[in-house]
């Protein structure tokens, strides 16, 4: 198997007798888009803090390309590219000092890089500012650029599009996804906007209280193929129920005029010819599709911070 | 890896970009004219520039060392408050050598400074009264003790003073990396060495012997030019071996802190 990008084992902090990060276990390979998804105060940011060498291990370890980010940090670092929380920067500076003073840290960044970076996240009119002067957004922008300035091989967003419009955030989205197939690189997002995780990632992990309680794949998993809810309407919801449940299917009436069976792509058709030749009329047929939100509020039980 | 001094430049960059190291430059050579104008206007043009440079470098030197404090604490403490220290931490370089960066270019900003007061009271004073009004017998050996030249005097009188001004600079640098604070730092640095002569008066009078391990007790080495052993006992040599051993414990703290925290701002 390939070498995963980046790889916690059984990470642990506690500060103050407090657990705040409990055996966290992680491989993330190279090429997709991972969101680290959680309440607020479950300990995204502090796991990333860890990623990144900014706080130490309790326990445990955390490997980038092989390289441990404790023992071997200079090395290891090379291939992150990150935004910790609010994406701060020297506010007395120009956009371009500011990138210019992250170039200078990494050889091999020309200014030419520097131009197409800014290029990219669209700040070519405002670049010359002082960021005191900037807004939200356009600080995330420049926030995006540092972080991207060398090529990382893992770039590490923390809620990254907090503060974008949503011509930004769609921008974001789209070059993530530009970044993750066709560079190849490996995007770890964290968020708590579950829609957001939904379009952007691949595999999405459910962190709380510290602990993770869950990894589950996005894409790939056409909603038909699994087992979903269908709502269909018919004229008769009644008599539909119990021929389909004579048929062998469980069904249950749903509202006055429809009704819900959980079936996969192939049960919705037969269910359907079966209506049909049973002589009911079918009005329409929806596939009820669990949003991550959903299966989120069911995982994490809608529990509030804590 | 990398090339070390960009990172120099960088903290350079974060010295010279912002408009308040420009303006405490202005403020010390504008002070330096000051004096002289009003030296020139009260005193007449009869006096020695070498008197009037004297007793400017000594008020000034007092200016130049706040200054170099405040650049000195805020150096780290900003970096926390502004929560910019993640985004410089997470390069391919140790913390060590970030720091050190750090500290080169607060000497460099105190070497500046001082360049630019000795050129500029040079200068100025030289317009205002002229190379060439000699001091008379008497005030030489006041003004210049140990019998050099001026010119050498005043060389060795910067001397001294960047000595004490490496080690104030580095306990302020200390203290803000400790405390994350740039204004304790500035404080607790400033009360120290405005402390100085007064508590230097003060506990002279005691007879305790940890008085002579005491820092402040070892910050003004001006004293000692012209005669490396003084009447009451001082002796250059000790003087300079207890800075030496503050300056080490300072710098041992300093550089083991920063590379132990973590990084939560
Ligand atoms: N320096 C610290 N000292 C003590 N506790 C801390 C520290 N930093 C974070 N915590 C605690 O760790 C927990 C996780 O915090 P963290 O910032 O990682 O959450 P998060 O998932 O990023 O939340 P959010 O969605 O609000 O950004 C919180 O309960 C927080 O109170
Ligand atoms: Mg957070």
């Amino acid at each position: 198997m390939v070498q995963p990008i980046v790889r916690l084992q059984n990470v642990s902090k506690r500060i103050g007798g407090r657990t705040i990060i409990d055996k966290l276990t992680l491989d993330l390979p190279l090429g997709e888009v991972f969101g680290f998804l959680g309440p607020n105060g479950s300990g995204k940011t502090t796991t990333i803090r860890m990623m990144v060498g900014l706080m130490s291990l309790t326990e445990g370890e955390i490997l980038i390309n092989g390289h441990s980010i404790a023992k071997d940090y200079e090395k290891a670092i090379r291939y992150v590219g990150a935004i910790v929380e609010n994406p701060e920067m020297y506010k007395y500076l120009s956009g371009y000092d500011n990138l210019k003073h992250y170039a200078r840290m990494i050889p091999g960044i020309t200014e030419h890089r520097v131009h197409e970076v800014v290029k990219l996240v669209g700040l070519e009119g405002r670049i010359q500012d002082k960021v005191r002067t900037y807004s939200l957004g356009m600080r995330q922008r420049l926030g995006v650029a540092q972080a991207i300035l060398h090529k990382p091989q893992l770039l590490i967003l923390d809620e990254p599009t907090n503060g974008l419009d949503p011509a930004g955030i769609r921008e974001l989205r789209d070059y993530l996804r530009v970044l993750s197939k066709e560079e190849g690189i490996a995007v770890f997002v964290s968020s708590h906007l579950l829609a957001e995780m939904e379009l952007m990632c691949d595999r999405v992990a459910i962190i709380q209280n510290g602990k993770l309680i869950d990894v589950r794949t996005i894409r790939g998993t056409g909603s038909m193929t699994d087992q979903s809810r269908v709502i269909i309407e018919v004229d008769r919801p009644q008599g539909a129920v119990e021929a389909l449940l004579a048929a062998g299917h469980s069904a249950v009436p749903e509202g006055g005029q429809a009704i819900a069976v959980e079936t996969d792509r192939d049960g919705t058709a037969a269910i359907n010819a079966l209506l049909v030749s049973a002589g009911f009329k079918v009005y329409g047929i929806r596939t009820h599709v669990k949003s991550l939100e959903d299966q989120f509020l069911e995982v994490t039980g809608g529990e509030r911070i804590g | 890896m990398g090339d070390f001094l960009q990172l120099v430049r960088n903290e350079n960059m974060k010295i010279y970009k912002r408009s308040r190291s420009w303006i405490m430059l202005a403020i010390l050579i504008a002070s330096a004219l000051l004096i002289s104008i009003m030296w020139l206007s009260f005193g007449g043009r009869d006096t020695s520039m070498w008197e009037v440079i004297s007793t400017e470098s000594m008020i000034l030197f007092v200016l130049l060392t706040i200054f170099s404090v405040v650049i000195a604490a805020a150096s780290v403490a900003e970096e926390f408050t502004s929560g910019t220290i993640k985004l410089l931490l997470i390069r391919p370089w140790s913390r060590n050598k970030v720091l050190l960066s750090k500290y080169i270019s607060i000497l460099l900003f105190g070497l500046l400074q001082a360049a630019a007061l000795f050129l500029s009271t040079l200068l100025i004073n030289w317009i205002c009264f002229g190379i060439y009004s000699s001091l008379d017998e008497t005030q030489q050996g006041l003004l210049f003790p140990g019998g050099s030249n001026p010119f050498a005097y005043m060389l060795m009188y910067y001397g001294m003073k960047l000595i004490s001004l490496v080690v104030t600079v580095t306990l302020a640098f200390m203290i803000s990396t400790i405390f994350r604070s740039g204004g304790l730092a500035i404080g607790l640095s400033l009360f120290l060495l405005l402390g100085v002569n007064n508590f230097v008066l003060l506990l002279g009078f005691l007879d305790y012997k940890w008085i002579d391990y005491l820092l402040f007790m070892h910050l003004d080495l001006t004293k000692y030019i012209g005669a490396t052993s003084l009447e009451d006992g001082s002796n250059l040599w000790f003087s300079l071996g207890i800075l030496g051993a503050y300056y080490i414990i300072f710098v041992a703290l300093t550089w083991y802190v920063f590379n132990k925290r973590d990084v939560a701002a």
